[in-house]
């Protein structure tokens, strides 16, 4: 396919990627969440394989094809097994800000990580310079945003692994040539992080009774003797 | 120039006719999808007529703003129908009348008066419902004007012929982030403009659940007529903005010529067709959202649109 | 060879855990591991004083004088540790059906650190800085009390997301080095490569690693999880995690401090110092406040990690020396905090401050280590952790850093006398009705005679090979 096709789709996966990391911060329903980030799993893998076929990098190739199936297979699959059925009916009734208030910080995210980049890109080689890297690190501030309003327990490992899709949207621009085994390490260490996490949720959903964690502020210096 | 005018005033014939079929083509495939007959696909004329053939009976208390409001309500959309392009792709004789933001002024005129028609006449749904449109169309106005604001910044002007061109550049046009996200946020912006499913449901009767229905509770007659058909048409710009400027010229004539015209009609309204057929699917598959959730989904269709904005300024 | 043995001992015993699920197998086998790791560490470190560095493979695996001096400290509190959990679980735990998980976790939480020091590649490093959050999140809530598990809850979220953005910091990295030219991505290798890369990346990499990791390490304003974990989990974790892991994840943001360094025209000493006494500052405040004694351990934590990266921060060799000198000193003297606040929750049973009075009388061993622990923690001669912060004082006013020198000093002078304060409410004066005759498990006393010795030890006399050891890693941060 021609160099600038490849271009302007990578372009739009870029553009969906940001959407689906919108989503993540504002969808109430847990299932909704990981659906989006099954989505924005999807969009990576695809632009892998874009900048792949763009830079003749079967390396970028192979990193779209671990993602492709670590994400939105096989986490789903773990967090089936690890959790309780129950969690993934729940939905959030209140962020810790509203909706629309923490778009909005979304917004203002987005905005401040294209300002970040600038002088970034012109540092990297031109080959580099793509709109990968700002939406990349939006996806970083957006996946963080998530976990700051977020109450759910669910949301917040997917908000978490939303940050790390946002590195590695970044990162198959910035760094093309790590090392393959590197890559493969990195998602196996991701699908850990959903087992263990998965386990302690299930743990506190046993013990405490909800998975609602943001009601868990217990740990403070002004708790009385 | 006297072709460009008739086919002006074609297009206007076209809009007239065909908006009462759109909505009855939807209608029945909303009832076929959920496994019933549906009414004929026809039945929004045989409404109409009946309406022309009653008696209107207008309420003693009630202005001159409730008499004058279905008229200005089916004359908007006419209007604005002038200054789209819904046959051809170059621009007519009144195309430079008014540009995309004129356009919305003079839409958003005619809503501004349901409005007030449906204060002016005391009953409580009605002011109910008026104080809920005016929200919704509060909130779906900053995404009008982001994405007129972007579409304008991409193409240099605000005229929607000079806009439509732009996308049909190249496949890199229509494919960029900023395109594709300007859609999804318009469609967002169609269903709260036209009142569908989930900002509101076109056909429910529960009057303490109604924003745009409650506007035409109190008409009668040709009033009520002028406002149906008006408020049929309004979806109908709304759709032709939508999949003529910013999605695809395709089926637009782009020549002088009667015949190529003529053929505009039928595949514009085979486009109109298949977006309706996605409505559906839409409307079919989620629910009336609460009333405070509404502020949720157009502050999503907000940020999309900014988003699209922001892809497009920074773009690399 | 010894480095891969080292790795692969806890691993083994893991193993061991998991395929046994036997308490009396689980515990021999950490025992004997913990122990074989040690004296492995100590010949890694020798040989590394003789030959300067240990490599296993090229470029991959490799030991330097900084990675022997972590691997020691790791093996020390790892073996203190596992020790003391054996009479120290047997006590606490409430279903000894489920104490065969606690060693399985204990000894994966350990490989993974391990791996760190060896490990020259900074990905794998951080892959491994992830498994060490991974490893330990059931450690800290495995009481699976609300508080706990609240804790863990905490810490697992806020660590992983300090690891992302070290992860992009690390890949922000990479592309600085292949923008200088560079071939191969270690800690070496970006060394060599950095007085050519463009300072706009190596910027950026540094902000992002040293805002994620620093989460990790418990830098203010990222340290809210920190007092929760570090007090909510069984304490000889606590000890480990307090004692060595955080100090492991610094050793990975000291790593990176040559490579600024070579870059001309950074301001990284600004932000190592400034990060550093704000920690101080924050940790030293909040000492005051605390109400539950191992919280109040927690955030000495937080301090001195504030006081070795804003000594690392200050750049010169002596700088560094102290530096390395207090990560050493810290480690030995807050592993031994928490084996004495174990001892006191063994003896009283309540985390609270005000719940405990008179512990040396109901329990001398505790009541004594408690005290002791507390002295050496907050800085008081003649302690090591006197001697090291003395050292950073002096490199301080070497480099004519008289503002920072002077707040750093008021900020441990505040965290001293919180710190005793609490300290001496606890152990002396009249016995509280939650005070009774008590006698500890015998590993748990042996523990603390053994950790008291070494932090007395440590601070009037320091062997010439740990001398020699700590030289050359501080040359190693200097370049």
């Amino acid at each position: 396919m021609q160099s600038e096709t490849l271009a302007a789709l990578n372009t739009l996966a870029g553009g969906l990627f940001l959407l689906c990391a919108f989503g993540i911060v504002a969808t109430r329903q847990v299932k909704g969440c990981l659906q989006l980030f099954v989505a924005q799993s999807v969009l990576l893998a695809a632009s892998a394989f874009l900048l792949g076929a763009r830079f003749d990098s079967w390396h970028l190739i192979a990193v779209g094809v671990v993602n492709l199936i670590a994400k939105p297979v096989v986490i789903p699959w773990i967090l089936r097994r690890t959790l309780h059925e129950e969690i993934y009916t729940r939905r959030e009734i209140d962020q810790a800000v509203n909706i629309p208030t923490s778009l909005l910080a979304a917004l203002a995210l987005v905005i401040l990580s294209y300002f970040l980049t600038l002088p970034l890109l012109e540092a990297v080689d031109p080959a580099s310079r793509l709109g990968n890297v700002p939406i990349g690190f939006a996806g970083l501030f957006l996946g963080a945003l998530t976990l700051a309003v977020r109450r759910e327990a669910v949301p917040l490992l997917i908000g978490v692994l939303a940050m790390e899709n946002g590195v590695f949207f970044a990162g198959i621009a910035l760094s093309r040539e790590l090392p393959f085994i590197v890559e493969l390490a990195i998602a196996s260490d991701g699908l850990i992080l959903v087992f263990v996490v998965g386990v302690l949720t299930r743990a506190i959903h046993k013990h405490v009774g909800s998975t609602d964690v943001g009601a868990l502020a217990a740990l403070k210096e002004e708790s009385g003797p | 120039m006297a072709e460009r005018i008739l086919y002006n005033l074609l297009q206007v014939a076209v809009v007239l006719a065909f908006a009462p079929l759109a909505v009855g083509v939807l209608n029945r495939l909303k009832e076929r999808i959920q496994s019933k007959r549906g009414p004929s696909v026809f039945q929004p004329y045989r409404d109409l007529w009946k309406l022309f053939h009653k008696d209107e009976v207008v309420s003693e208390d009630a202005s001159w703003i409730f008499r004058v409001t279905p008229y200005l309500v089916f004359v908007t959309p006419v209007f604005v129908v002038l200054l789209i392009p819904v046959l051809t792709s170059y621009p007519l004789a009144f195309a430079f009348m008014a540009d995309m933001v004129g356009a919305g002024f003079v839409l958003a005129l005619g809503g501004f008066f349901a409005a007030l028609a449906a204060v002016d006449t005391a009953n409580p749904y009605g002011a109910m419902g008026a104080s809920r449109t005016r929200m919704v169309g509060f909130l779906a106005e900053p995404v009008f004007i982001i994405v007129f604001f972007t579409v304008s910044f991409v193409a240099g002007s605000t005229i929607p012929y000079i806009v439509q061109k732009q996308w049909i550049a190249s496949a890199a046009n229509f494919f960029a982030p900023s395109h594709v996200l300007l859609m999804a946020a318009f469609v967002m912006l169609i269903l709260a403009e036209a009142g569908r499913i989930p900002v509101d449901s076109p056909s429910g009767h529960f009057e303490l659940a109604m924003i745009e229905e409650s506007k035409a509770l109190e008409y009668s007659g040709r009033g009520a007529a002028l406002m149906k058909w008006g408020g049929q048409m309004k979806f109908f710009v709304l759709m032709c903005v939508f999949l003529n400027v910013l999605v695809t010229p395709w089926g637009l004539a782009s020549s002088q010529s009667a015949v190529e015209v003529l053929l505009a009609i039928p595949l514009v309204l085979g486009k109109i067709f298949v977006f309706i057929l996605l409505l559906v699917a839409i409307e079919s598959s989620l629910a009336k959202l609460r009333l405070f959730r509404i502020s949720e989904f157009l502050g999503a269709a907000f940020i999309t649109s900014v988003a699209a904005m922001i892809t497009r300024l920074f773009a690399f | 060879m010894m480095l891969f043995a080292i790795v692969a001992l806890p691993l083994l015993a893991a193993g061991l855990c998991w395929s046994t699920r036997e308490p009396r197998v689980a515990v021999a086998a950490t025992l004997v591991s913990s122990l074989l790791v040690l004296a492995l560490a100590v010949r890694v470190a020798f040989s590394v004083l003789a030959d300067n560095a240990v490599v296993a493979i090229e470029n991959a695996v490799a030991a330097d004088a900084l990675s022997a001096l972590m691997l020691l400290l790791i093996a020390a509190v790892a073996t203190t540790a596992a020790f003391f959990s054996w009479g120290y679980m047997q006590r606490m735990s409430h279903d000894p059906g489920r104490i065969w998980f606690y060693y399985l976790n204990l000894n994966l939480f350990i490989f993974s650190m391990l791996a760190i020091p060896v490990l020259v590649e900074p990905t794998l490093v951080w892959i491994f800085v992830e498994l060490t959050t991974l490893c330990s999140a059931m450690l800290v809530g495995y009481e699976n009390t609300r508080a706990a598990l609240e804790a863990a809850w905490k810490y697992v979220t806020l660590s992983l997301m300090g690891a992302a953005i070290a992860l992009l910091g690390f890949l922000v990295l990479f592309s600085a080095m292949r923008a200088a030219g560079g071939e191969t991505y270690t800690w070496e290798g970006l060394v060599s490569a950095a007085p050519r890369m463009p300072p706009a990346l190596i910027q950026t990499a540094f902000v992002l690693v040293l805002v994620g990791f620093g989460t990790k390490v418990g830098l203010v304003p990222l340290h809210t999880w920190l007092p929760d974990a570090h007090s909510q989990a069984p304490s000889p974790v606590c000890a480990i995690l307090s004692g060595v892991e955080t100090t492991v994840i610094l050793y990975v943001i000291l790593r990176m401090l040559p490579v600024l360094n070579a870059v001309p025209g950074l301001e990284t000493q600004l932000w190592a110092v400034s990060f550093g006494l704000v920690s101080v500052g924050t940790a030293a405040f909040l000492l005051i406040q605390v109400r539950d004694y191992k919280r109040m351990f927690a955030y000495s934590t937080v301090e001195h990690m504030g006081i070795i990266l804003m000594a690392a921060g200050l750049g010169s060799a002596a700088a560094h020396y102290g530096a390395l000198y207090q990560v050493l000193t810290h480690t030995l003297a807050k592993s031994f905090c928490f084996y004495a606040a174990g001892a006191a929750l063994l003896a009283t049973g309540s985390r609270e401050i005000s719940a405990v009075r008179g512990l040396i009388r109901r329990s001398p061993a505790a009541g004594a280590s408690l005290l002791l622990g507390g002295l050496a923690i907050a800085g008081a001669p003649p302690f090591a952790v006197f001697l090291s912060e003395f050292s950073i004082f002096r490199a301080g006013l070497a480099e004519e850093r008289y503002a920072a020198v002077g707040l750093l000093v008021l900020f441990i002078a505040i965290g001293f006398f919180a710190v005793l304060w609490h300290v001496n409410r606890m152990v002396f004066g009249r016995a509280s009705a939650a005070v009774q005759a008590f006698r500890l498990p015998a590993s748990c006393s042996g523990v603390l005679v053994v950790a008291a010795a070494l932090v007395v030890v440590s601070g009037l006399y320091l062997p010439e090979p740990l001398h020699d050891l700590l030289q050359r890693a501080a040359a190693s941060m200097t370049r």
